[in-house]
């Protein structure tokens, strides 16, 4: 009985469905808010995501896409928590070096292949070889091996904190292994998941689609039919479309709109901290900025509140470390004192620089990368310190950072959830981020011993020590914590904001 | 026949010299694509992997040699950012861009020659200052403005057009022409001031010929004057012109399909090129190379057919 009455709904929501797609513009005016199921969802992206596979991806925007059509081990909630998502549960040994993972039994991949202990296995050993860019992350992993169809364990060489963040991201990412070996290289272009939605198709530079996953393993969802994101570079661009309802969502809204939009009856702007940060790495190898004192100088002339309120319009937390206001570790370590040229002049001085110095900052070439730099170069000049601004196109930017070609190049980080994976790589003695060409020994002690550290208070405490030395020693410069601006029709109805600042696509309805 | 043999011959040159400063040109350019590809996260080993995969390590001259030994094969290679083949991405962005030029072209047409008449047959007169007015505004206005301006009066305010969401033609030809009829009049307006007063100046030179007395005191009334005598003789620097101008839309239309989201020719060069994803701008480049030789073979042939006097095989 229960299931002929399942089946006439759905025989009554499909001729619904079919009937709208037919009917054009005129929806059928139903006065009841409550959301409906079907139709499409239109989020357009900033940039074209380059690679959709998470073993190889590089790009932030990628992950947005990913959302929605791979599944991780666990997720994070909205309150950045970690959660289980294919992973029911996991067992930590006490030694803090073996994860015992149970599975979700049941779950398909959309080429209909099962997701199972094999497939986990076959992943985490895809993430782990030599060409894929999780390789870093996963580094520690030692051994995966298969307890049963369901039960997975994986033993790390040494006690990892950071190791269940780091599998909400994209080394979390199930893969069909059927799908990678019949694609192989051209996987990115097939991608399959177990998602909510299936990859449909692609026409680059415009526009990626995909469809519902009908046997999704979370019961009534996904609520949509369709997910197509669209590639619109120029936010403003975006914003016009968002407006006129060619968009649902937009993955970035011009900091200079926000408060335009406060009282928008159809648009929300949904305005969070993200877990990144933006400063510039002073090269410590070579002068001016191998004198520590003229490193602290620059630092203390840094008026972090005037740059979050003009560059970002507001929206941001001033800041002086890699920690985000929504990671445990934030706080303490985050003080910084107001620009003080007393004290700077004094320092300088203390170098052989009384009359101050000249150096070249590398920036990228949006106008949001000139204005801080025109910040930079104005809050300096009191001390008699000269900045030649250097614009360079990103691409060039990352590679003269990699080669220490530089005295000072602003570039940021998009943020993880843990805080290791925000100062590890950054700060640590031949660190694959360590543009700066740090090194100092206690503070590759204090990182190493917070990444085995399983108590959150006492990894806190030393990452405060660690900060205490980093910014004594002033070789990153750290700005500000930016937020994550979507701006979002108020036809999307389930809108969450995870701080990892992805959009999940499952719970969203429209109501339009 | 011979004409177009030795014409299309005389392009390969033209082609390979273009190819090949485009390929130095990129790899004069700092920054390794290995590193722009495998971005901030990437550890040393892999960029030098990828270097290996991508063939980076080898001479330019034997990458370039490479690349033209598959291009004689109908390869041109994939794409270093993610494996697609370069023929397919060509495919896939060319029709948008090829209609959208076309669309252009049209409506520059369909004003600049109207008010070109108009405008020439009647000098110092008020349609005369008109339309030289229009035309100074059309080439003086960004069209990026107007876009932009477009969009926020018909899509925002008005709700008419849609505002982005290019559908192929052969998919929804009403969906097509909604999403293509602003970006073509955005650009088509300042194309057209263009041709406006090429075709003006050209025929007020016409109009003071020998010939164009003799029509006249022949009793001819001056509309067939101009239709069949002026207009073809004055047609000749225009239709130089219509090709310049259709050889640059060819690859200059990024900011229109920027802003109308049109998944084209000209931004997939600029992507690719922020890319380092030289195999893909190679292609491009090759295939826009090639289109541009068609358009100037194109235009000289309408020469032939405009003046009989300027004979095909001897060469203009």
């Amino acid at each position: 009985m229960k299931r002929k009455i399942r089946w006439a709904l759905t025989a009554v929501l499909a001729g619904s469905l079919a009937l709208a797609g037919c009917g054009g513009g005129d929806k059928p005016a139903g006065g009841n808010a409550e959301p409906k199921t079907g139709g499409t969802l239109n989020i357009s992206l900033d940039a074209d995501p380059p690679k959709l596979d998470p073993a190889f991806s590089t790009a932030l925007v990628d992950r947005m896409v990913f959302q929605s059509i791979f599944d991780k081990l666990v997720d994070l909630d909205a309150n950045g928590k970690i959660v289980p998502m294919l992973a029911e549960k996991w067992e930590v040994s006490d030694d803090q070096k073996t994860y015992t993972f149970k599975l979700r039994q049941g779950v398909k991949f959309h080429d209909g292949t099962d997701f199972n202990a094999e497939a986990v296995k076959f992943n985490f050993e895809r993430n782990m070889d030599k060409a894929s860019t999780r390789r870093n992350e996963l580094k520690e992993v030692d051994k995966v091996t298969v307890v049963d169809p369901y039960t997975v364990k994986v033993q790390l060489k040494q006690p990892f904190a950071p190791f269940l963040s780091v599998l909400t991201d994209r080394a979390g990412m199930m893969v069909s292994p059927e799908a990678v070996k019949k694609y192989g290289d051209d996987f990115a272009n097939h991608p399959v998941g177990t998602g909510p939605f299936i990859y449909k198709e692609r026409v680059k530079g415009s526009t990626i689609t995909l469809e519902k996953n009908p046997n999704y393993w979370q019961k009534g969802l996904p609520k949509l039919d369709k997910v197509v994101y669209k590639v619109m570079t120029d936010s403003n661009v975006a914003l016009t479309n968002l407006k006129s309802g060619q968009v649902d969502i937009t993955n970035r809204f011009p900091f200079k709109e926000i408060d335009s939009y406060k009282n928008d009856p159809k648009i929300m702007v949904v305005n969070q901290a993200d877990q990144g940060y933006q400063g510039m790495h002073l090269n410590t190898k070579k002068p001016p900025f191998d004198k520590k004192e003229l490193r602290q100088a620059v630092d203390l002339l840094i008026d972090r509140d005037a740059i979050v309120k003009v560059v970002l319009n507001g929206a941001g937390t001033p800041g002086h470390s890699p920690f985000a206001p929504s990671h445990f570790a934030y706080g303490d370590s985050d003080k910084y004192e107001k620009p003080n040229l007393e004290k700077a002049k004094e320092l300088l001085k203390q170098a052989g620089k009384p009359d101050g110095f000249t150096f070249t900052l590398k920036i990228g070439t949006t106008p949001q990368n000139q204005q801080l730099g025109q910040m930079i170069q104005n809050m300096l000049k009191p001390a008699g310190i000269n900045v030649n601004l250097e614009k360079v196109e990103f691409g060039t930017l990352l590679d003269q950072a990699k080669k220490g070609n530089f005295e000072a190049v602003q570039l940021g980080w998009s943020g993880r959830p843990d805080p290791d994976q925000n100062i590890f790589d950054f700060v640590v003695t031949g660190g694959s981020n360590n543009y700066s060409q740090y090194s100092n020994p206690e503070v590759d002690k204090l990182l190493n011993a917070a990444r085995v550290e399983g108590d959150e208070a006492k990894r806190k405490a030393l990452y405060d020590q660690a900060m205490k030395i980093l910014n004594d020693d002033a070789e990153y410069i750290y700005f500000y914590h930016s937020n994550t601006v979507f701006g979002v029709s108020k036809a999307v109805k389930g809108f969450t904001y995870i701080p990892d600042g992805m959009i999940r696509t499952a719970n969203l309805s429209l109501s339009k | 026949m011979a004409f177009l043999v030795r014409r299309l011959l005389l392009a390969i040159p033209v082609i390979l010299l273009v190819t090949v400063m485009v390929f130095s040109l990129l790899h004069m350019l700092p920054g390794d694509p290995a590193t722009v590809i495998l971005g901030q996260e990437a550890t040393p080993e892999a960029v030098a992997a990828l270097r290996e995969e991508l063939g980076l390590n080898k001479p330019i001259v034997i990458q370039y040699l490479d690349w033209l030994a598959g291009v004689l094969r109908g390869d041109l290679g994939r794409s270093l950012v993610d494996h697609t083949p370069v023929s397919e991405l060509i495919a896939q962005r060319l029709p948008a861009t090829l209609e959208l030029t076309v669309g252009t072209f049209i409506v520059a047409i369909l004003i600049a020659f109207p008010a070109g008449i108009i405008s020439a047959t009647r000098p110092g007169k008020w349609v005369d200052y008109g339309s030289t007015m229009f035309a100074l505004g059309g080439m003086s206005i960004p069209h990026f403005w107007l876009g932009m301006m477009f969009i926020v009066f018909f899509s925002v305010k008005l709700g008419w057009l849609p505002a982005s969401g290019y559908v192929p033609f052969a998919d929804d030809p009403a969906a097509n022409l909604a999403a293509m009829i602003m970006p073509m009049v955005a650009t088509g307006l300042r194309e057209s001031a263009i041709l406006m007063r090429m075709l003006r100046s050209s025929l007020l030179e016409v109009m003071h010929a020998d010939y164009i007395r003799t029509a006249y005191s022949k009793g001819l009334k001056e509309w067939a004057v101009i239709m069949r005598h002026a207009l073809k003789n004055a047609l000749v620097p225009v239709v130089t012109t219509s090709g310049l101008l259709v050889a640059g839309l060819l690859g200059g239309l990024v900011i229109t399909e920027s802003i109308f989201s049109i998944p084209g020719f000209g931004r997939l060069i600029v992507e690719s090129i922020f890319a380092r994803d030289y195999v893909t701008v190679q292609g491009a480049i090759l295939v826009s190379a090639l289109l541009v030789v068609v358009v100037n073979l194109l235009v000289d042939l309408l020469y032939a057919i405009i003046d009989p006097r300027i004979k095909v095989g001897k060469g203009v």
